[in-house]
């Protein structure tokens, strides 16, 4: 049951992909949408069940499908694994995701490519599921390297604009780079403790046999990969500019699943981190750092899409510090909480953007509270959860992070961390106050928008509103029932229930204070941020980074390919081979000269064969 | 002492009379440089007590070979523009006697694992020759006369005036 | 008196006829070198017909010179022929024997 997960949403694809194909002009309508839909809502219920088994108290559930490759040392099989914290990734994720293949059925009718978009769709579901399920470090690369195929092929889906194939092209790069570092860490781990065996179970048993440092070099090297994965500092501008896909692509993919990968990667190889604290506050620091960057860059953004892109990767730097600082459940449990609201949000977006007939800039829009009620009330559902409003999800998640961090001493990340929540309330509210509150600024004529787009973000705002009861803290009243779950080697916290109250607190009312300045500055007349100081200016222009990578990175790179095509290739290789050639030619002109037809040259030559073998002999016998 | 003597008299005649057969480009002191050499290779036969073979040499090569030759050169009237120019000549002279000298060395140097004596027995003498000549040695000499018979023939054939090919086809 | 002095007569003389034959075009010199190369050879038999005490290396030289008779027959009839021909003595200018395209 466990390889049907996997595999039946790869076989879908290829149905549709080949369904497609054969005639790219017929619009099948009903067989795409049921293919494309049916296959992940069979899926999410394939993986209740799974879950269903596993609260029950089985034990982690394998299954090989076959295997792969077999050298020595080296075995790898197509086997998956269904522990704890694959159980509660898969079940999200296939939920999340039918709600946003149904979503996706409304979103793209009009569109030519419908079938080739649930193809690739489908392709994703299966290429994620193969990375949370994998049995081995093998597999999980693959079904990395398979995602974010998938992610560059959806981004680039509407291929006749060349910036989306530009920013797809950018995402797959910057992707590339982070894999760079994770193939690394992979092959120090195998060469280190691949006797064994080279599943997760395996490696985890022999982890002490390395020595910390290689360890620390592991622990980086396989953080590099989740920098470019999950968009952290230094590898994060494919995010923004992925937004180029259709909207459920950014909903599912750059929201609620693909850039978690990071995470859940950390959470895998939990076994590693634990052993080194220090790389793991350096990868709370990087995640803070991201999140408090990106908080700045999301409050002066115009493109509502952006702002929820910038917000992305912000709330990836919190789920960063808390695996970082070593509690792995209270990562996950945001990633659980954050799927549930980012997907809300975008798919929200989504909505709006049909209604005005593609338009996406926040200050072209306003008063539409009246028109999308709908749409208003649960997205708004979806801005308190995020700003960590209690009773709603994110909350009980982000509170859970930052205690961590207050807890564990390290004042600085709990105080970058806490400022970005007030930052986060703040340019949530400020986009949903100038989308939904502000006056109208122009007259737009409202497309309706279809049934299947809007009942999905009903169930999503139940979700939001309450999936944090289930992580609940003790001093709240609940009994963390996530973490038990998830048993994780999580970092034990000594912290009273008074210093909790007295951060819960401030955090809510850090939350009401940004609501209320948003408010205040936008929620009757929104007006476009201006250049007006050099900060702003920084800002506004995403501090240049991209600027920045296009003049000391991409320049001498591509400077570089035209020395070596110009110089290099025609005049060094080319000219050696020429060099030869020339010398080759040469050399035949001055034998050809021996060939006169002149007998007497010929009886010279007679003659000098003659003496060379009368001087062989004479040497030989020791007289000349 | 004295046969020493006679041979390096004898010896710096072939010599010499060779080297101006090689050198010289008019054929007709060519020709002489080879009579001087075939004269001496007749003393020195007779130095090594062949006298029937020293007298032979003196009829045939000097009265025969060389008579003929000259008379060969002349009817050709191989002198002025007749010769063929050489340009080179001396280059080749020096190229090729550079290359044979390790030749001659290896030559000479087979040639001395001979006994180092001469046979005290005075075997060799025209008597004896004849009897070889003519018990042992009869079927090569009877062939022979046949090759100096053939040989006349095809002289007299390759030598012949082709106009009697002309006159009988007109 | 030792056989080795003849020896090297013998040898120098072979080595002047071979350079004479490799060197020269006019055709007259050709010839005498050859007879000067079957001369020497001839003065190596009797040599060693003195050594070994037997007499057939002097029988051996005297067909040799017979041998020279009939040579010297047909190759002066040979050259009267080629000069017939071709009005030369030059023993570069005959190439009706070769598979040149351009002779040159």
């Amino acid at each position: 049951m466990l390889s049907l997960i996997v595999v039946l949403p790869f076989l879908s694809a290829l149905l549709l992909a080949v369904v497609y194909l054969s005639n790219t002009k017929v619009k099948r309508y009903a067989f795409y949408t049921i293919v494309g839909v049916g296959v992940p809502a069979i899926m999410t219920l394939l993986s209740f069940m799974v879950g269903y088994q596993l609260l029950n108290g089985s034990d982690t559930i394998h299954h090989t499908l076959l295997q792969w490759i077999d050298i020595g040392n080296f075995n790898i099989s197509i086997a998956f694994m269904a522990d704890r914290l694959s159980v509660v990734m898969i079940s999200f994720i296939t939920f999340i995701g039918t709600l946003i293949h149904i979503y996706a059925a409304g979103y793209m009718k009009e569109d030519e490519a419908y079938g080739k978009f649930f193809a690739y769709f489908n392709l994703f579901m299966g290429s994620m599921l193969l990375l949370i399920l994998a049995d081995n470090p093998i597999m999980m690369f693959v079904g990395w390297e398979l995602v974010g195929l998938s992610s560059y092929l959806l981004i680039g889906f509407y291929h006749q604009e060349s910036d989306n194939i530009t920013a797809a092209n950018k995402a797959f790069i910057l992707n590339r780079v982070g894999d760079f570092g994770f193939i690394m860490a992979l092959a120090l781990l195998f060469v280190n403790v691949g006797e064994g065996g080279f599943t997760f179970e395996a490696i985890a048993a022999n982890i002490s046999t390395i020595d910390p440092e290689m360890l620390s070099l592991i622990g980086i090297l396989l953080f590099v990969g989740a920098m470019g994965k999950s968009a952290q500092i230094p590898l994060y501008v494919w995010l923004p500019d992925a937004m180029a896909g259709p909207t459920p692509v950014s909903a599912l993919i750059h929201a609620a699943t693909m850039v978690t990968a990071g995470v859940y990667m950390v959470a895998r190889y939990s076994f590693v981190y634990v052993e080194i604290p220090d790389v793991g506050i350096f990868i709370a620091s990087v995640g803070a750092a991201s999140a408090l960057f990106a908080a700045i860059i999301a409050s002066y953004q115009s493109d509502i899409k952006k702002i929820l892109a910038y917000s992305t990767m912000s709330q990836l730097g919190y789920m960063f510090i808390a695996v970082g600082l070593g509690a792995y459940s209270s990562g996950i449990f945001h990633v659980f909480t954050h799927a549930f609201f980012k997907a809300l949000l975008f798919m929200g977006a989504g909505a709006v953007i049909i209604a005005l007939h593609h338009e996406q800039n926040i200050f072209k829009m306003g008063g539409l509270k009246k028109h999308l009620k709908l749409v208003y009330i649960t997205m708004s559902i979806a801005t308190l959860a995020i700003s960590g409003i209690p009773p709603f999800a994110g909350f009980f998640s982000k509170d859970a992070i930052l205690v961590t961090a207050f807890a564990s001493e390290h004042y600085i990340i709990w105080g970058v961390g806490t400022l970005t929540a007030m930052l986060t309330a703040f340019y949530m509210f400020r986009m949903l106050f100038t989308v939904f509150h502000s006056e109208q600024k122009e007259n737009h004529e409202i497309h309706p928008v279809p049934n299947s787009m809007t009942q999905p973000l009903v169930i999503l705002a139940f979700g939001s509103a309450t999936a944090g009861f289930l992580g609940v803290n003790e001093a709240y009243g609940g009994s963390s029932a996530i973490n038990t779950f998830l048993s994780l080697p999580d970092m034990k916290l000594h912290i009273s229930h008074a210093t909790e109250y007295m951060i819960g607190g401030l955090n809510v009312i850090l939350g009401l204070l940004g609501m209320g300045l948003a408010y205040k500055l936008f929620a009757y007349n929104a007006q476009e941020a201006q250049e007006n100081t050099i900060f702003k200016k920084f800002a506004i222009n995403k501090f240049y980074i991209d600027e920045i990578y296009e003049f000391f990175i991409v320049k001498p790179l591509l400077g570089m390919s035209d020395l070596i095509e110009k110089v290099i290739d025609p005049k060094i290789f080319d000219g050696f081979i020429n060099l030869n050639v020339w010398a080759y030619i040469r050399s035949a002109g001055l034998f050809a000269k021996l060939q006169n037809g002149k007998v007497r040259y010929y009886a010279l030559y007679i003659l000098a064969g003659v003496s060379a073998m009368s001087c062989y002999m004479l040497i030989k016998l020791g007289v000349m | 002492m004295l046969e020493i003597s006679i041979f390096s008299i004898l010896a710096l005649f072939m010599i010499g009379g060779s080297i101006a057969m090689i050198i010289n480009r008019q054929t007709v002191f060519s020709a002489f440089g080879f009579l001087v050499a075939m004269i001496g290779l007749a003393g020195i036969f007779a130095l090594l007590n062949s006298q029937f073979l020293a007298i032979a040499q003196i009829m045939v090569s000097v009265g025969a070979v060389v008579v003929l030759s000259m008379l060969t050169i002349l009817t050709v009237n191989a002198n002025g523009k007749n010769l063929p120019d050489e340009p080179n000549k001396t280059k080749w002279i020096i190229f090729s006697s550079v290359l044979v000298t390790p030749f001659t060395i290896l030559l000479y140097k087979t040639l001395t694992t001979l006994p180092d004596h001469f046979s005290t027995m005075e075997t060799i003498n025209s008597k004896v020759i004849g009897k070889e000549l003519f018990s042992e040695w009869v079927l090569p000499f009877e062939i022979l006369s046949i090759l100096l018979l053939s040989a006349m023939v095809g002289a007299i054939v390759i030598a012949r005036k082709s106009k009697r090919k002309q006159r009988r086809k007109s | 008196m030792t056989p080795n002095m003849f020896f090297l007569l013998a040898s120098i003389l072979f080595s002047i006829g071979l350079v004479g034959l490799v060197s020269r075009k006019n055709l007259f010199v050709l010839y005498m070198s050859i007879e000067l190369m079957l001369s020497s050879v001839s003065l190596l038999l009797a040599t060693l017909s003195k050594v070994l005490g037997d007499a057939s290396g002097s029988v051996m030289a005297l067909l040799m010179i017979g041998v020279i008779a009939s040579e010297a027959a047909v190759f002066l009839a040979m050259i009267v022929h080629l000069y017939r021909e071709n009005r030369t003595i030059d023993s570069e200018s005959f190439h009706a024997l070769s598979e040149r395209e351009n002779n040159a």
